[in-house]
């Protein structure tokens, strides 16, 4: 908005009566633009800006969940204790670490299988609306489900679905694994049975892309005498740019919340804790397990401010690829 | 132009701001009151088993069919969250009579949410409770809780299993055997088993759970130390000989079954489960005469169990406690309490259901958890002749159990035992002193 006088549409007899008329003009642009942005400019305060002005404020606190005593302030301590005591930030950090990982494992594998899984239900092929669904059926199942199938599926005795699958396959050579138990495969198995549930969204997304693609396209590569390979390269990945960028933003958004998986597992025993404890896991087991809402917010005020640092780095990166 | 810009824009940043003051700040002050004895009662209970709110349902049928003055009406929490709905209401919007787990108690009465009791129960209702539930319901000389039910904890064991590996096994409490014992009893019938396993330690609940507190706190104080020791954990939790008693507890996980079905005991994969009274009526099932029940092995300060279950108390914003008192009279009564615990199991919490609770009474087959809890230490004096102790009274709880079962959890993932748990006592410490110790008194 600029505070430049427009030229008024009707002549106005004299400048002294001009001014009021544009002005009243503006302020009742003014009100309207505020009466239509009022419902989700409303519900951006009431649910994003307080409640995250709060954790702010009560990060400075010590804050106990359901004390009637009131929260004392102590300045940066939470954030001195999260970011610098051995204990605390250890596990903060290490927290930070798994989420990193996790990310870094989740966003190529989750976003190359969909990738990989829509291009192959791309077909016009007989039944093919059943092999969609089948595919997008985890990301139906609540996480709380798809954690105890996972739980048989990688018990770590021999009664374990994999372990007595590998016992088979290797002719008795496979002694039973603790795949969940193992700080090497922990974080492994929470990203497979991640990627298992949530790969069906993303391939969805990603076929409603690929079928928004013209079909001349390919007809005219076909003409070109294109290989398959070539008009993937070619015609499919380009027409689907946009949407992949997209796809893979909303994963490692989506990346960073991990939570539920490790929360149910570690309940449901035998979830080797360390290697998979993750910053969201860490706010909520501290906010409710411990009662301690000052760290908690601490945490998740810390939380947000790389996890907004790290998606304008990558949107910077991906438009830079636009150029 | 631009100034009163600037000032709509202050305006709307401002405007959270304004909001937290409002919201914030309302400490309820909640007094209880106790009425004339009359009118509607409302309460709050977990959802446990359907049999257990069957009985509970019927008791509150039947209260109100017995008399006209009291109208009590019940409502049920799921118990994943009921912990949680207690912590996050406050005082004045809880019912007249909350039910809560036992080693809740502290924090609620420290957030001001209860009310003693004594003054609205008969002295006969308080003189029938079990010595231990008084135990663990009596905080700073005040009674706020009773329960209908004590738990105990304690070994099954498979006597056919345990014969035909040829293992010696205690008879009773006075001839426990050691920690050793039990680590070479655990080997030998692991040798002796095709699967290699011989012990099921209820993995499946979680050990980074209140299970894991609850389940194996016994070896820290079986070991002379304490989860707490005068508000301070270092020292108590962290003591060479807690920590050589892990070492132990930690050399067993490879002869433990991981009992993702839940079945390794039923069906006879492994010979000794470590479990609480209630997996009694599954196993007595599928094992018949086979069954036996063990005492905790000892690691030097005689055999402990853990103790304290789900109890029942009257909130501090109650208007008509003395209408819940009579309510509470009735509950606790040999009826109810003999009736609640036929559905699930549990130990009665009053002498005179305990004296005649077939399963439980001298003789029964589960007398050993009676004895057990006949014996009770209270949350601080572990004698090496006590036996029951209650989980540390202290509205620190919260923060006890998470650190603890978090080092628990990573131990018999095979972190080394001193530093998972001292670094454990740091935490539980730091949060002591950050809270000034929860005294009461402030």
């Amino acid at each position: 908005m600029s505070t430049a006088v427009s030229p008024s549409p009707t002549p106005a007899p004299s400048a002294a009566a001009a001014r009021p008329t544009t002005q009243r003009r503006r302020s009742r642009d003014w009100v309207h633009a505020l009466l239509m942005t009022a419902p989700a400019l409303a519900g951006l305060i009431a649910f994003v800006a307080v409640p995250f002005g709060y954790a702010v404020v009560l990060s400075l606190h010590k804050a106990r969940l359901g004390s009637d005593r009131p929260p004392a302030f102590v300045g940066l301590e939470q954030y001195r204790r999260i970011l610098t005591d051995p204990d605390l930030s250890g596990r903060f950090l290490h927290a930070l670490l798994n989420n990193l990982t996790f990310a870094l494992a989740v966003v190529p594998l989750q976003t190359g299988l969909a990738l990989a899984l829509a291009v192959l239900l791309n077909r016009k092929l007989r039944a093919i609306g059943l092999f969609r669904a089948v595919f997008f059926l985890p990301v139906v199942f609540p996480m709380a489900l798809v954690a105890v199938i996972w739980r048989l599926i990688l018990a770590r005795s021999d009664q374990g679905i994999l372990n007595s699958l590998l016992h088979q396959l290797s002719f008795g050579h496979w002694g039973s694994f603790d795949w969940l138990g193992s700080p090497l495969t922990a974080m492994a198995s929470v990203v497979v049975l991640s990627v298992w549930q949530g790969v069906g969204f993303q391939m969805v997304i990603l076929l409603a892309g690929l079928q928004a693609i013209p079909d001349e396209r390919y007809e005219a590569a076909q003409l070109d005498r294109a290989s398959r390979w070539q008009q993937f390269r070619h015609v499919t990945l380009p027409g689907i740019r946009t949407t992949l960028i997209f796809v893979a933003l909303l994963t490692s958004v989506l990346s960073f919340r991990v939570f539920d998986q490790v929360y149910i597992l570690v309940r449901g025993g035998g979830l080797n804790e360390n290697a998979t404890r993750t910053v969201m896991y860490e706010a909520v087991t501290t906010a409710f397990d411990q009662n301690n809402i000052g760290r908690a917010s601490a945490i998740t005020v810390v939380f947000f401010l790389i996890v907004l640092v790290l998606t304008l780095v990558q949107r910077r990166v991906a438009r830079g690829d636009d150029a | 132009m631009t100034d009163r810009r600037h000032i709509r824009l202050g305006l709307l940043l401002a405007l959270p701001a304004v909001f937290l003051t409002a919201c914030g700040g309302t400490g309820s002050t909640a007094t209880t009151s106790a009425g004339d004895g009359t009118g509607t009662i409302t309460i709050w209970a977990h959802q446990g088993q359907d049999s257990e709110n069957t009985v509970l349902q019927n008791a509150v049928n039947s209260f109100n069919g017995s008399q006209s003055a009291i109208k009590a009406t019940l409502k049920f929490v799921p118990e994943k969250d009921y912990t949680k709905t207690l912590t996050a209401t406050s005082a004045s919007a809880l019912p007249d009579i909350v039910e809560f787990d036992g080693p809740m108690m502290s924090s609620f009465v420290y957030n001001k949410k209860l009310s003693p009791i004594s003054d609205y129960v008969l002295p006969a209702t308080v003189a029938n409770a079990t010595a231990a539930v008084k135990a663990q319901g009596t905080l700073d000389g005040k009674l706020y809780g009773l329960g209908m039910y004590d738990s105990g904890l304690g070994i099954y064991a498979n006597k056919k299993l345990l014969d035909a590996a040829g293992v010696k096994y205690p008879t009773s409490v006075l001839d426990d055997w050691t920690a050793a014992d039990f680590t070479a009893a655990v080997q030998k019938l692991a040798a002796a088993n095709p699967s290699h396993k011989a012990l099921d330690l209820k993995e499946d609940y979680g050990l980074a759970t209140e299970w894991g507190t609850y389940g194996m706190s016994p070896i820290v104080w079986s070991a002379g130390g304490a989860l707490v020791k005068q508000g301070k954990a270092a020292g108590a939790i962290d003591s060479p000989a807690v920590v050589d008693a892990f070492r132990t507890f930690q050399s067993w996980k490879p002869y433990v079954d991981a009992d993702t079905d839940g079945n390794a005991f039923v069906n006879g994969r492994v010979a000794l489960s470590w479990v609480g009274h209630w997996a009694y009526p599954a196993y007595s099932k599928a094992l018949g005469s086979d069954l036996t029940v063990l005492p905790l092995p000892d690691f030097g300060n005689g055999a402990k169990t853990g103790q304290g279950s789900w109890a029942w108390g009257i909130s501090s914003g109650s208007q008509h406690a003395k209408a819940a008192g009579k309510f509470l009279d009735y509950l606790l009564g040999d009826t109810n309490v003999t009736a609640m615990t036929t559905a699930d199991g549990a130990v009665p919490a009053t002498k005179t259901a305990l004296a005649a609770s077939p399963l439980y009474r001298t003789g029964g087959p589960l007398h050993l958890f009676a004895q057990e809890l006949a014996e009770p230490c209270g949350d601080t004096d572990i004698t090496k002749s006590c036996v029951a102790v209650t989980r540390p009274l202290t509205a620190g709880y919260p923060v006890i159990t998470a650190q603890f079962s978090q080092a628990l959890n990573d131990i018999y993932g095979g972190a080394d035992p001193q530093t998972s748990l001292a670094k454990a006592a740091r935490a539980i410490d730091q949060d002591f002193s950050d809270n000034d110790g929860y005294s009461l008194t402030k």
